[in-house]
């Protein structure tokens, strides 16, 4: 029999929750013991899903980088086409926010409407990103 | 200097003593409270005589433990400074007593001030809920956080001596120098971002709002940092994140759904209407709408600033908390309502 790390995880936030948290009479450490529990429980819900929010993440990242692309064309500012050619290679926060602020950079040439909506293609990006985080987060 | 292996109350004994000019200090009803996010507090009460005459005083006595959180924003002496300002307004503040920036005494810097009475019930918890519910219904706590918010924003700040705190330039200039000083936060977190933060600080900084008043703002006026007694606001604490600047800094935060927990009443005590118009006739200063909902994503980056420091803290080893590592999960909540206020 394996045991995937995740369920190693989960099994092991539930003996801090059921055994551990329990038996700790200090207020302190028993609040610590709990709080390992809740901490190791998400972070085997992180593991578990860590492939598929993987493919996702790229599946969107590459669709950004193509619809700007396409969208700027041969007009795109070079500080614009430089995060956009980092993004396509890492998918990192820093890449994702050097796209960010990049594009408020270029807003004043871009002008409002084209800013808005590229900035548009990339919230909703975003947004999947924030929605994948937030699986974990309450 | 006094011996670092006495006991915490010893050591603060024998400070008092000196400070005081008693040999016959005694300490009773020792209490530490908050202990692990912030300053290290105790609360007590000391009997002494001095000059033939005897003498009781409650004390509160809050130490820098060194890892707390904001401690990169919150100094001790400035609190001292600004408590001490305060003394002759009528904004209600814990008399400021004594402060120590040396490590010989207690191993960190710490101040002495007035314990005043009151309690101080969280918000968040069913039993502070409980409190603040039966208190907006008595009717007389609702006027006293208006009130003691107003005469906040009514302290003569310059007459005050508060102009060590940095005078920001009208205009602009307030809410640009509140985004790069918890800018300046994250950054030291050395936590790289999420771009939707990122989203976040470029619009704040795309969208300053201008001020043409400056007054005395705290920086997080609500139920939880405020004395309580006998329904009135007896004092106000946690000087941590104070500020001139904008008097809508501190509105936003009041009408912020982010202090209030299962109920309209803001800050779990006092009905929108009531406060709009308790304040704006106690203060003069009309409400703008439009800055408060500009200040509350401000305050939505903060929380985002505060929870990275929090889990920052954490992971470089210099808190053992593990409640400062689940924190590293409150960060997407915050966004969640930042992105929403943007449109997304």
């Amino acid at each position: 029999m394996t045991v995937t790390p995740h369920e190693l995880l989960a099994q092991m936030a539930s003996t801090f929750r059921h055994e551990i948290g329990p038996a700790v009479d200090e207020p302190f450490a028993k609040t610590q013991a709990f709080m390992a529990a809740v901490i190791l429980s998400k972070l085997a819900g992180q593991l578990q899903a860590a492939e598929a929010d993987a493919q996702a993440a790229g599946d969107e990242r590459r669709a950004v980088v193509a619809a700007l692309r396409a969208r700027l064309g041969s007009a795109c500012p070079a500080r614009l086409g430089d995060a956009l050619t980092d993004l396509g290679h890492d998918g990192s926060d820093a890449a994702w926010s050097r796209l960010v602020g990049s594009l408020y950079a270029e807003r004043d040439g871009l002008g409002a409407d084209e800013f808005d909506a590229l900035l548009g293609v990339v919230r909703s990006a975003l947004r999947a990103r924030l929605d994948r985080a937030l699986a974990y987060a309450s | 200097m006094t011996d670092a292996a006495a006991p915490v109350e010893t050591r603060i004994a024998g400070y008092l003593a000196g400070k005081l000019g008693a040999d016959d200090l005694r300490l009773r009803d020792v209490q530490r409270i908050a202990v692990g996010w912030s300053h290290e507090t105790w609360l007590l009460d000391a009997s002494w005589t001095a000059d033939g005459v005897q003498h009781e005083r409650g004390f509160c006595v809050r130490r820098d433990p060194g890892n707390a959180l904001l401690r990169e924003m919150s100094d001790l002496g400035v609190q001292f400074d600004v408590l001490r300002a305060l003394e002759a307004t009528p904004v209600p503040t814990p008399r400021a007593y004594f402060f120590e920036p040396g490590v010989d005494v207690l191993g960190a810097p710490f101040l002495v001030m007035e314990k005043v009475a009151g309690v101080c019930p969280s918000p968040w918890g069913s039993d502070g809920r409980r409190f603040y519910e039966a208190a907006a219904g008595r009717g007389v706590l609702p006027g006293s956080f208006t009130d003691a918010l107003v005469a906040i924003h009514n302290v003569d700040w310059r007459a005050a001596g508060l102009d060590f705190l940095g005078v920001p330039a009208l205009g602009t200039d307030f809410a640009a120098r509140e985004i790069a000083k918890w800018r300046s936060l994250i950054d030291a977190t050395g936590i790289q971002p999420d771009p939707v933060l990122t989203d976040l600080i470029c619009w704040l900084e795309a969208n300053v709002p201008s001020t043409d008043r400056l007054v005395l703002v705290h920086g997080a006026y609500r139920t939880g940092n405020l004395l309580i007694d006998d329904d009135r606001v007896s004092a106000v604490l946690d000087w941590e994140t104070e500020v001139i600047g904008d008097p809508m800094y501190d509105v936003a935060y009041v009408l912020s759904e982010l202090n209030r927990e299962r109920t309209e009443l803001l800050s779990n005590i006092v009905e929108r209407d009531a406060f709009r118009r308790r304040y704006e006739q106690g203060t003069g200063i009309e409400i703008d709408d439009d800055a408060c909902r500009y200040y509350q994503l401000l305050y939505a980056m903060r929380s985002a600033a505060f929870w990275m420091s929090a889990t920052g803290l954490f992971a470089s080893g210099r808190n053992t908390d593990l409640r400062l590592a689940r924190t590293a999960w409150s960060i997407p909540v915050v966004l969640d309502n930042a992105a929403r206020a943007l449109g997304y």
